[in-house]
């Protein structure tokens, strides 16, 4: 049985009592007294680096680390007498004098937590010279550059990308006054591991490691007049909770929000905390109508609107209903969703309603037929709990990094095993077998493990599989599978793309060959192409038959997201159109088969409720920004193309 | 004693601590009411004989050798000398240059510059040499007083002034210090 035991000791005179294990310093804390800190970051590891929280213990001669000092009954502390402000003047001015820390051309400034420093302690001048070493700028990577002439060997970035994404890229190199920070074995960040999570520049005190995009930008001002909104990032379905700092309508940055008590441990991948930064892509501002040479004319909204519900209504007067169709993407919000869903089944009784990744809801609902609607995916937390994970036919670290960086994590913490089956092996070195496999062969692989791995029988293998997939990698895997006690499965577009949900059935088959999780829940997840196909699914916006299968559609309205991938079987069949009128964000001559073009705002400018992709709940996402001048709100328009009769 | 004497220099600087120092409009009116500011670059002086100053005031860092010496002429001269601004106290965006070789500078400054031909390297003996690395003033001098800022608020040299005048060793307060 545990007991809580009670450390009593003085610290400035003060009698304090904090639990057996607390540090000086959060026992300071606990009690409201102020020791400066600069290496020291409360979610991660204490390090004990910087020396600036040193404190005096029982008066002896050396000053102690309050952050890495656990107290002791009877200890007397002092954290404020004149040798220890001494003491801390001088170690901040030696980090000043260390390296080049010149803040009148440093974007960093009046967002540093060393200069803050200085002004907390007041320092106006330096009493040491600078040292004057130069060290390199490494602007190697997409994302992050890191300029170590600014760093101060604080080491949070070593123990963030570590323990928070675990992803351990970053270390200390070299010694003494040539320590710097070492990407894998001295590479260049381009040229490295890192998968551009961006936690090292969210925990960076200084401006030493720094985001590439709009660290530098004109609007930025002041830090103190930035707005910060609380929000989620919608991009992949596991909407990781983010913080937007937004300045006259333009985004600044965005941080993940630590502490966080979610697996992913407060990180974002490059998708949420950099591509909303990068776009640069033309927006469509006015609506557009293809003209008679191939080109496209500016329209008001207004005829836009009048010619989008003429195309409509000409279509279904000739034809029918069962001839218009509603397309959209599940990148957009369930209160999007709905309305446009309402606009097309109750306005303009369209025969044919999708969603644009409906081709994965059909495979997944085919699979899970006969399971029905027990159907209950693991959520993602599983995946650092398992001794064994098995990535099929997805690349995690394009569609959901953060479920790449769950993966490394239970390989640092929990030793599990990985194995990948798919076309490339994204997990990189991290993957413990790799077999490299073709779309069309995953399922005939997949037989094969079944039949190795669930065998009961003493039965031997066809010639058949000897000949196809007998390999060491092959038996690796095997080996793998029969001794993990806890293995999660990871599915990804190479089986639920597929129109043949047998693929799927098999991953299903092998997940349930070591039983479910608590609950009934499975040891699968399947991951979504879409921020909200959860949603979109869960609203009965996805058809139950594809397109190809529904021939009587002459005309119809598509909804796009952002710049959604269109299917080449798709836009050919959206090209033999007689009406095709798109909703999107962006300009793209790609979108030839339409005949009117619509702007609409991006997710930034809309917000919204997105379902979790692990069925899990939802959450609502803030707008953080107004479009840009023109565009009009989604319910708008789609209020105004209703039919009129 | 009388009204202080006050004496203002600018060496590698670019002048904006002065300009800084000019934005505090009509309160300047209060300033010189209450010292003698003598000889300033914004007024016109044709050298570098101080009088005997209560205060000296320099802007600027230590970048090449008549900064030097300007800078102990005027040191000898005041009982107090304060600095305004990074490049005074800290050296400043000078410091961008410390890197690099003096020669390899004038190099890439006057023969290898885009829109150059036939650069020559500037040498006469009444240009002042580049020192090898540039300085902060504490550096080369003793300096008593310090108003870091890029430049320093015109409310911090006010601040700074008035202690002086006072009496008392400036101590700026918090939201006065600054370094950019």
């Amino acid at each position: 049985m545990e007991q809580k035991v009670e450390i009593s000791f003085k610290i400035d005179g003060k009698e304090v009592k904090v639990p057996e294990g607390a540090t000086i310093l959060e026992a300071a804390r606990q009690h409201g007294i102020h020791i400066p800190t600069l290496c020291h970051h409360p979610d991660l590891s204490p390090y004990g680096g910087c020396r600036l929280c040193v404190v005096e213990v029982d008066g002896g001669p050396k000053l102690a680390a309050s952050c890495v000092t656990p107290v002791r009954n009877g200890m007397e502390v002092a954290t404020n007498n004149e040798r220890i402000l001494e003491a801390r003047r001088t170690i901040l001015e030696f980090l000043f004098a260390e390296r080049n820390h010149y803040c009148m051309f440093c974007a960093q400034s009046g967002d540093c937590e060393l200069q803050n420093l200085a002004y907390e302690f007041q320092m106006d001048h330096l009493t040491v010279p600078v040292l004057g070493q130069e060290f390199p700028v490494d602007t190697s990577h997409e994302d992050i550059v890191i300029d170590h002439n600014r760093c101060v060997l604080c080491g949070r970035c070593v123990r963030a990308c570590r323990e928070l994404a675990g992803n351990a890229v970053l270390d200390f190199q070299n010694r003494g006054g040539r320590t710097m920070i070492g990407v894998d074995l001295s590479q260049n960040l381009g040229e490295s591991s890192c998968v551009s999570c961006g936690l090292c520049i969210q925990v960076c005190p200084t401006g030493a490691i720094f985001n590439r995009h709009r660290t530098h930008y004109a609007v930025k001002g002041k830090v103190k007049d930035w707005q910060m909104v609380e929000s989620f990032c919608p991009e992949c379905g596991l909407l990781c909770p983010s913080i937007y700092y937004v300045k006259a309508n333009n985004l600044i940055k965005i941080d993940g929000r630590l502490p966080s008590d979610m697996p992913d441990r407060g990180q974002l991948c490059r998708k949420g905390r950099f591509e909303p930064l990068k776009t640069s892509k033309p927006r469509l501002t006015r609506p557009l109508e293809r003209d008679g040479d191939g080109g496209w004319r500016e329209l008001t909204w207004e005829e836009a609107f009048a010619r989008v519900i003429k195309g409509l209504a000409d279509v279904r007067e000739a034809y029918g209903g069962q001839a218009l169709m509603g397309l959209i993407s599940s990148g957009c919000s369930s209160e999007e969703l709905g309305a446009f869903r309402y606009l097309m089944v109750k306005g303009w009784q369209a025969g044919y309603l999708d969603t644009l990744d409906g081709g994965h809801f059909r495979t997944l609902i085919a699979a899970t037929e006969g399971v029905g609607s027990n159907f209950k995916e693991a959520p993602w937390g599983a995946i650092t709990e398992a001794d064994l994970v098995l990535q099929i036919g997805a690349d995690t670290s394009k569609s959901h990094p953060i479920i790449g960086a769950l993966i490394r994590r239970a390989i640092l913490e929990n030793k599990a095993k990985t194995a990948v089956m798919g076309t490339e092996n994204t997990l990189g070195e991290w993957a413990g077998e790799f077999l490299e496999v073709s779309q069309e062969d995953l399922p005939s692989l997949l037989q094969a493990l079944l039949i190795e791995a669930g065998r009961r029988s003493k039965g031997k293998p066809s010639k058949d599989f000897y000949r196809r997939w007998a390999s060491k990698a092959f038996t690796g895997l095997v080996n793998l599978f029969n001794q993990a006690d806890n293995p999660i499965v990871i599915v990804g577009q190479d089986l639920t793309g597929r129109p043949d949900p047998s693929g799927l059935q098999l991953a299903f088959d092998l997940a349930d060959l070591k039983g479910r999780l608590p609950g009934g829940v499975w040891r699968l997840v399947v991951l979504k192409p879409a921020g909200n196909s959860a949603g979109a699914w869960n609203l009965g916006l996805a058809a139950r038959q594809g397109l190809n299968g529904h021939k009587p559609v002459k005309g119809g309205l598509l909804c796009l997201a952002a710049e959604d991938d269109l299917e080449p079987g798709l836009k050919e069949r959206l090209s033999g159109l007689e009406f095709l009128a798109v909703l999107t964000p962006y300009f793209t001559d790609e979108l030839r088969a339409a005949k009117i073009l619509i702007p609409k705002p991006i997710w930034l400018e809309t917000g919204g409720t997105y379902a979790l992709a692990d069925g899990s709940g939802s959450r609502f996402v803030k707008r953080i920004l107004e479009p840009p001048q023109g565009i009009r709100p989604v319910e708008q328009i789609l209020a105004a193309i209703g039919p009129r009769d | 004693m009388g009204k202080p004497k006050v004496a203002t220099v600018w060496l590698e600087g670019c002048s904006g601590c002065h300009m800084s120092f000019l934005d505090l409009d009509e309160n300047l009116l209060g300033i010189l009411e209450a010292v003698d500011l003598t000889f300033t670059p914004i007024t016109d002086f044709k050298d570098y004989e101080f009088p005997e100053l209560d205060l000296g005031i320099v802007e600027g860092a230590v970048a090449n050798e008549e900064q030097v010496e300007i800078i102990h002429k005027l040191r000898e001269k005041c009982k107090f000398l304060m600095a305004w601004g990074d490049c005074a106290v800290f050296g400043g965006i000078n410091m961008l240059r410390n890197p690099f070789q003096v020669e390899e500078l004038l190099r890439r400054g006057y023969v290898e510059t885009e829109s150059v031909v036939g650069g020559v390297l500037p040498a006469h003996e009444d240009l002042p040499a580049l020192l090898p690395k540039v300085l902060a003033v504490n550096e080369v001098v003793t300096v008593d007083i310090y108003v870091p800022g890029c430049p320093p608020s015109p409310d911090s040299i006010a601040y700074a002034l008035k202690e002086v005048v006072a009496g008392r060793t400036p101590q700026l307060p918090a939201g006065m210090l600054h370094f950019d």
